[in-house]
């Protein structure tokens, strides 16, 4: 019985939503950049999935938070679950201190990113369109809003880099020859690692571009292969059918999502925990 | 990654076909920022800021029960200890009451016996004495009655009174003859 229903929730929600791209014209392929919504508006259709991802964050936090107790139920408990373990991962990966100070940024990053590549999924966004142009595109699909991020957190970690290191350890973690050399082996290694410094700063300047990119060329190719296979149904049949092919990839798309939250936010994390890293000091 | 970067330095061009391809745009890249400055906010102050808080409450709740049950087991094992130590110390005294009073009874009782045995002595040597002062009384007496009646014999045969001195005579004689 569950099985039919669920099967037949899946089956009107694709149809309502293959409905809805017919209805208002359609379109054959995702469009790479995000959308106008109306050329008046400085607004484009993934601020509009931003700003409903932040609402649900807000919602859930509110109703999670509104009867705080020390013997968890509910929503608080799910919450708590959620952040705790992500805490937990964090701490163990970077270190008390470091996962303490910035947990507000990665949690932020990883729950944000969760809940945007999940409402992407949700049936109308990207096929309920107005004036031709989707109302709603996953916010992730957008490039401007993972450079956001990755510009962000580029922003954070000089700070951070900074003020855990100062200015001479931050230089001193990037160009001072690693390991014990000494006299001529030292003389000898001081261009090799003034050489790799050089590297190390183009990595470090390429990676919130590597950042933006993959998030966005992830979550863009998710939505584009749903399309396609959407797509892939003869004319006739698509409003009732349309949906079948892609459904396999929903799942996918679920996983998709959480991994892709999972990686942004674990680069970011291991990226600060390079530059953070007192090595054999910490262990003093 | 590196090559497009490096060709996107080298011809301002390429970058401007990235921006125009992906849709990369100031204004919307600047109203992201803003919305995921607005993500952070919020979660930090409707989430991360009350969980975190009763997380912590119940963390150092834990630590708390934690602390005094440590506490708890020690006072326990220090109670067992002194518990312990005191029926230990009641038995060393038990015993040596015991012991007293062990020896207290056979000191006694050695006691008693030397006084029943002493007492005995006693009764017996009274009783000897006694015995003695009867036979001798005795032995007086059957002397005398044995003095008078050999006198009496003596007097009646011979028909002759005796003076003291053939009584006293005749009586040792036949005396010294009784006593062998």
């Amino acid at each position: 019985m569950r099985f039919l229903f669920s099967t037949s929730i899946f089956w009107l929600l694709g149809m309502l939503s293959t409905f809805a791209a017919e209805e208002h014209g359609g379109h054959e392929a995702l469009p790479l950049n995000a959308q106008r919504l109306h050329e008046s508006l400085p607004i484009t259709n993934s601020i509009i999935m931003v700003w409903i991802a932040v609402a649900v964050i807000v919602l859930f936090c509110k109703m999670a938070t509104k009867k705080m107790a020390l013997v968890p139920a509910g929503l608080q408990n799910f919450a708590e679950w959620a952040i705790e373990s992500l805490y937990d991962f964090l701490t163990g990966l970077m270190g008390k201190h470091l996962g303490q100070r910035t947990f507000w940024f990665f949690g932020s990053i990883f729950f944000f990113i969760l809940v945007s590549n999940y409402l992407g999924l949700i049936p109308f966004v990207g096929t309920l369109t107005y004036g031709g142009t989707p109302i709603l595109r996953g916010a992730n699909a957008d490039i401007n809003m993972t450079a956001a991020m990755a510009s962000s957190f580029a922003l954070l970690w000089f700070y951070w880099a900074l003020t855990e290191n100062n200015l001479k350890g931050f230089l001193a973690h990037i160009f001072a020859p690693k390991g014990s050399f000494k006299g001529l082996m030292l003389v000898m290694m001081i261009p090799i690692f003034l050489f790799v410094g050089v590297l190390e700063m183009v990595s470090i300047a390429i990676r919130p571009v590597a950042l933006t990119f993959r998030l966005f060329g992830n979550i863009y190719g998710g939505e584009q292969t749903m399309e396609s296979l959407m797509n892939l149904i003869p004319k006739g049949l698509q409003l009732y059918l349309s949906w079948l092919p892609a459904l396999p990839f929903y799942f996918m798309e679920l996983l998709v999502g959480f991994v892709q939250a999972l990686v942004f936010t674990l680069l970011c994390a291991i990226f600060l925990k390079l530059i953070c890293d007192h090595g054999e000091e910490e262990h003093h | 990654m590196i090559t497009l970067l490096a060709t996107a330095a080298e011809n301002p061009g390429v970058l401007e076909n990235i921006q125009k391809t992906f849709g990369l745009n100031m204004p919307f890249f600047i109203a992201q920022v803003v919305n995921f400055i607005l993500v952070i906010v919020i979660l930090k102050k409707f989430a991360f800021g009350p969980v975190q808080a009763i997380l912590e409450e119940r963390r150092n709740r834990i630590a708390e029960g934690e602390n005094k049950l440590q506490q708890i087991e020690k006072q326990l094992a220090e109670a067992e200890k002194t518990t312990a130590e005191a029926i230990a110390k009641a038995n060393q005294e038990a015993v040596r009451l015991i012991n007293e009073a062990m020896h207290g009874a056979t000191t006694l009782s050695e006691q008693s016996a030397q006084e029943a045995l002493a007492q005995a002595k006693q009764i017996i040597s009274k009783a000897e004495a006694a015995a003695k002062a009867d036979r001798d009384r005795l032995s007086l007496e059957l002397k005398r009655e044995f003095g008078r009646l050999v006198a009496a014999t003596t007097t009646q045969v011979t028909g002759k009174i005796l003076t003291s001195d053939d009584q006293k005579r005749i009586n040792e004689a036949a005396l010294t003859s009784v006593e062998s």
